[in-house]
């Protein structure tokens, strides 16, 4: 029996995937099918955040989300974040800030953050904000400058 | 552009980098490796039959390699696949390539390994329990024995008014760079070209055209964007399994480590047992001497340089008259150990500062001031006679002492403020070149290094050039080729970037700035500015722009190029105290003294990091932004290794947490506000008087925090990491 299709809407753009085993992950689909390598491969166990991304707008872990369970859904990864104007704020905030290094965790961070003051605004209190982010993890920057943008993008929001 | 942006943010930031891990080819098969089911045995047969029957799988081991590579033989001492005999659980045995990820695993599942286990070495005491009172003589263990003397220890221990003896323990700490090794093979007529997320694409083609006996002009190595290094991605590793899986599938081959793997096959620190003994009279320490146990796991032939360089920062930067040195490489059936941002440093100063500061208490001195009156000074003369350059860390240690002494007075009570020192010597010495071309709108230089993240290529070479120059950023291009396309250069590690291919590139700059002194009218000294897009040559109060300076010739070559190479020199340290083995020679002086305080809960033995301040001598600071970074996240890193990290490896040779969930490295909640000050006037090897900063940082942290500790509530810790049942256990029998 041929798995059946999967459709999905990444970046604005529907896409119907053809024959996708039924234990494939979301970040393979994401990464390998459509080709969009933005979204990175770190565990692969849900541990460091790098395959974070928005799930009708809200951060979702890409490794552990079968691709038959997102079906229908809408996805936004780091090449489309910029047409969200929240996370065109938050790429912005962590360019200013040099909050990335050797930008592995980056994707994820952009997206982690972007969900997060999407879903909570600025009202939302900013130890709240980075108690959440503590998901993501980050082994060159020590945090300081991630901590920097995450501040001055919640800042920046409408 | 703000001024901490960075030059590759826009790119990584639109998710447009390619890591190894992103790298696909058409027609690329997926590989995965078979290991080893034992962590020491005879293996008896690697049946690939039921691999070979799955559709479109390609397998391969030992057997296979000789005609893969055309009958010519790699070095014996480290053939890709073991021919017999397997040293350590999981070590790569044979590897196979399907036309998908979950094909292939199952393919490597498939193959019918039988081993004969053997008995396993892997804990350092149970190994060697009578050390150091007995000798080690077993020459099968050791890899590696290095002994060192100068005067009269036995003298200096005979009469010295305080002895203080004692024994440290530290742990085996992982790199966990978040991006795990990932190459994609692709080897067709003669060239076995492979692209790798490598800290060095001339390292990495050196060390697979000796594992597979390659010429090295056959393979062409290239760098993808590296997703975090900390010296684990600087030698070969994964590319000759993918390169001798493509040349036999005739097809591109990726090779990529599950995180798991990462962990259990990753080349990195391992544990280490060390005995300090030091003698002091009359407020002056006499003698020392230094016992090393280092497990070096599966040592690899010619690596065994660890032992007499780590052993050298276990007399600390500090005036010794007579002392001892002996250390062992020990082999146990663990992977080979590999280096480690600063390798093995931040575990020996932990011991030696944690051991001066029990040495000043027993002899009833400030420990502070204790140390300060030993330090080096410039123009001292090391343990190992070498004379010391411009060194600021005496300098480090005055500020750090300010401010603990202020900490101290306004910290609640409970709270410990500890200082610690780490002295550290970058890799100038390793050779690099680079090709410079001053076109009318850019200046271009092609080298051979990609960014791992410090900032080291895309920000500090580029501001080599514009302090040389007078350019600004924007009109500087720093481009990477190809082994076949670059010059060579040695890598990414040892903090040697900006200071040995920076060296290079800044004397081609120099060159063309010359060439261009001797064009103007009269000749002089010159100057690039960059107006409208076009390169500007400014002599004294004229400007030209450069296409009027170019030979028909050099415009028709799209400019003016140079070639520059940087091959530096250690200083010299006096052999005839070294008995056996090799000890080495630093090639600069840099360090800094960092400050912590503390909270210790008595009951539960957890620490909390309240502050820190990291007082750091870079030589002259060329980028402040990425040098501050650069010492928040290395300082972040020390913490991980002070507080949690600790990769378990039991006693029959399995590493016991080999996830993000049981080797804890730190997160974004528990980093404490960190102060950066950098101490000046004290130039270096680099370029314009800069110091490497990229191992640095991470030294001082272990032996930083373990002062704090003990200064809040008295546990004094032996073996890292400082645990919460470590510091809970010594505080119940203190």
């Amino acid at each position: 029996v041929k798995p059946p299709t999967v459709r999905l809407s990444i970046n604005g753009q529907s896409r119907e995937l053809a024959a996708v085993p039924p234990d494939e992950r979301l970040l393979d689909t994401i990464r390998w099918r459509v080709g969009l390598k933005g979204t990175k491969e770190g565990c692969r166990t849900g541990e460091c955040g790098a395959c974070t991304v928005l799930r009708e707008g809200k951060g979702a872990l890409s490794c552990l989300v079968l691709t038959h369970d997102a079906d229908g859904a809408t996805i936004t990864t780091i090449e489309g974040v910029g047409s969200d104007p929240v996370g065109a704020q938050v790429r912005t905030a962590f360019e200013t800030a040099g909050a990335l290094q050797c930008g592995y965790c980056t994707p994820g961070f952009v997206m982690a953050l972007t969900g997060l003051l999407r879903e909570r605004g600025r009202g939302a209190p900013i130890e709240e904000l980075l108690e959440d982010l503590g998901g993501n993890l980050c082994r060159c920057t020590g945090y300081s400058t991630i901590v920097r943008a995450a501040r001055s993008a919640r800042e920046a929001l409408p | 552009v703000s001024a901490t942006s960075r030059p590759d943010g826009a790119t990584k930031l639109a998710g447009a980098a390619t890591y190894g891990e992103d790298v696909e080819l058409p027609g690329m098969l997926w590989g995965a490796l078979v290991m080893s089911p034992v962590p020491h045995g005879r293996l008896r047969s690697v049946d690939l039959a039921p691999a070979r029957a799955l559709p479109g799988v390609i397998a391969i081991s030992a057997p296979d390699v000789p005609s893969l590579v055309d009958g010519r033989q790699g070095d014996p001492d480290r053939p890709p696949f073991p021919p017999d005999h397997v040293t350590y659980l999981h070590q790569p045995i044979a590897a196979v390539a399907a036309p998908s990820r979950p094909l292939a695993r199952a393919a490597a599942r498939s193959v019918r390994v039988t081993v004969d286990p053997l008995p396993v070495a892997s804990d350092l005491d149970a190994l060697f329990p009578e050390w150091p009172e007995s000798k080690i003589d077993d020459p099968s263990r050791v890899a590696a024995h290095v002994l060192a003397r100068r005067g009269d220890v036995e003298r200096a221990f005979r009469e010295g008014e305080t002895i203080v003896a004692e024994t440290y323990r530290t742990a085996s700490v992982h790199q966990v760079a978040l991006e795990p090794h990932a190459c994609v093979a692709d080897v067709r007529e003669g060239v076995w070209r492979v692209r790798t997320s490598t800290q060095s694409p001339f390292g990495a083609r050196e060390d697979t055209a000796s594992i597979l006996g390659l010429p090295e002009a056959s393979i062409v190595v290239e760098g993808t964007w590296v997703g975090g290094g900390f010296g684990g991605k600087g030698a070969a590793f994964l590319e000759p399994y993918a390169l001798l899986l493509s040349r036999a599938a005739g097809r591109p081959v990726r090779l990529a480590l599950t995180y798991a793997e990462e962990f259990r096959l990753g080349r990195t620190t391992l544990p280490s047992v060390i005995r300090l003994e030091t003698a002091v009279s009359k407020g002056e320490i006499t003698g020392r001497r230094v016992r090393l146990l280092l497990d070096v796991g599966t040592s690899l032939p010619g690596r065994d340089f660890a032992t007499g360089y780590s052993i050298g920062f276990l007399l600390g930067p500090y005036r010794t008259p007579a002392f001892e040195v002996e250390g062992y490489a020990v082999r146990t059936n663990k992977p080979p150990f590999g280096p480690h941002r600063a390798p093995f440093a931040p575990q020996a100063v932990f011991a030696v500062e944690s051991h001066l500061e029990s040495v000043a208490r027993a002899a009833q001195l400030d420990p502070a001031a204790f140390k300060a009156r030993h330090l080096w000074r410039e123009g001292d003369r090391t343990p190992f006679g070498q004379r010391v350059l411009p060194f600021g860390l005496p300098s480090a240690l005055e500020s750090a002492r300010a401010t603990a002494t202020r900490w101290r007075k306004d910290a609640p009570a409970g709270r410990g403020v500890g200082i610690g020192l780490g002295f550290w010597s970058t890799s100038t010495g390793a050779g690099g070149e680079a090709r410079v071309t001053l076109t009318p709108t850019a200046l271009v230089v092609v080298q051979g290094e990609r960014e791992i993240g410090s900032g080291s290529v895309v920000v500090g070479l580029a501001q080599v050039v514009a302090r040389r120059s007078g350019l600004p950023m924007e009109a500087i291009r720093i481009e990477h080729r190809d082994t076949a396309g670059a010059p060579f250069d040695a890598g990414v590690f040892g903090s040697r970037t900006v200071g040995a291919l920076g060296r290079a590139i800044d004397e081609a700059v120099v060159q063309i700035l010359h060439r261009l002194g001797d064009r103007v009218t009269p000749p002089g000294p010159v100057t690039l500015e960059f107006r409208d897009g076009h390169v500007m040559v400014v002599h004294g109060a004229l400007r030209r722009p450069l296409a009027e300076l170019l030979s028909p010739t050099e415009a028709a070559e799209g400019g003016l190029s140079a070639e520059g190479k940087h091959y530096g020199q250690g200083g010299e340290i006096d052999e005839s105290l070294v008995r056996d083995g090799a000890f080495y020679p630093y090639t600069d002086f840099t360090g800094a003294a960092h400050v912590a305080e503390v909270e210790v809960d008595r009951e539960t033995g957890s620490i909390r990091v309240r502050r820190y301040a990291a007082f750091h001598d870079a030589g002259v600071v060329l980028d402040l932004p990425s040098a501050r970074a650069q010492i928040e996240g290395g300082v972040a890193m020390g913490l991980g290794a002070a507080l949690t990290e600790e990769a378990i490896w039991s006693d029959d040779g399995r590493l016991e947490n080999a996830g993000l969930v049981d080797y804890r490295i730190p997160t974004l909640g528990e980093i404490p506000p960190i102060e950066v000050h950098f101490i000046e006037g004290y130039p270096g090897a680099g370029p314009f008087g800069a110091k490497g900063l990229g191992e640095p940082p991470i030294i001082p942290v272990p032996a930083t925090i373990a002062a704090a500790v003990r200064d809040a509530c008295g546990a004094h810790v032996t073996e890292l990491p400082l645990s919460p049942d470590r510091v809970a256990q010594d505080l119940k029998l203190r």
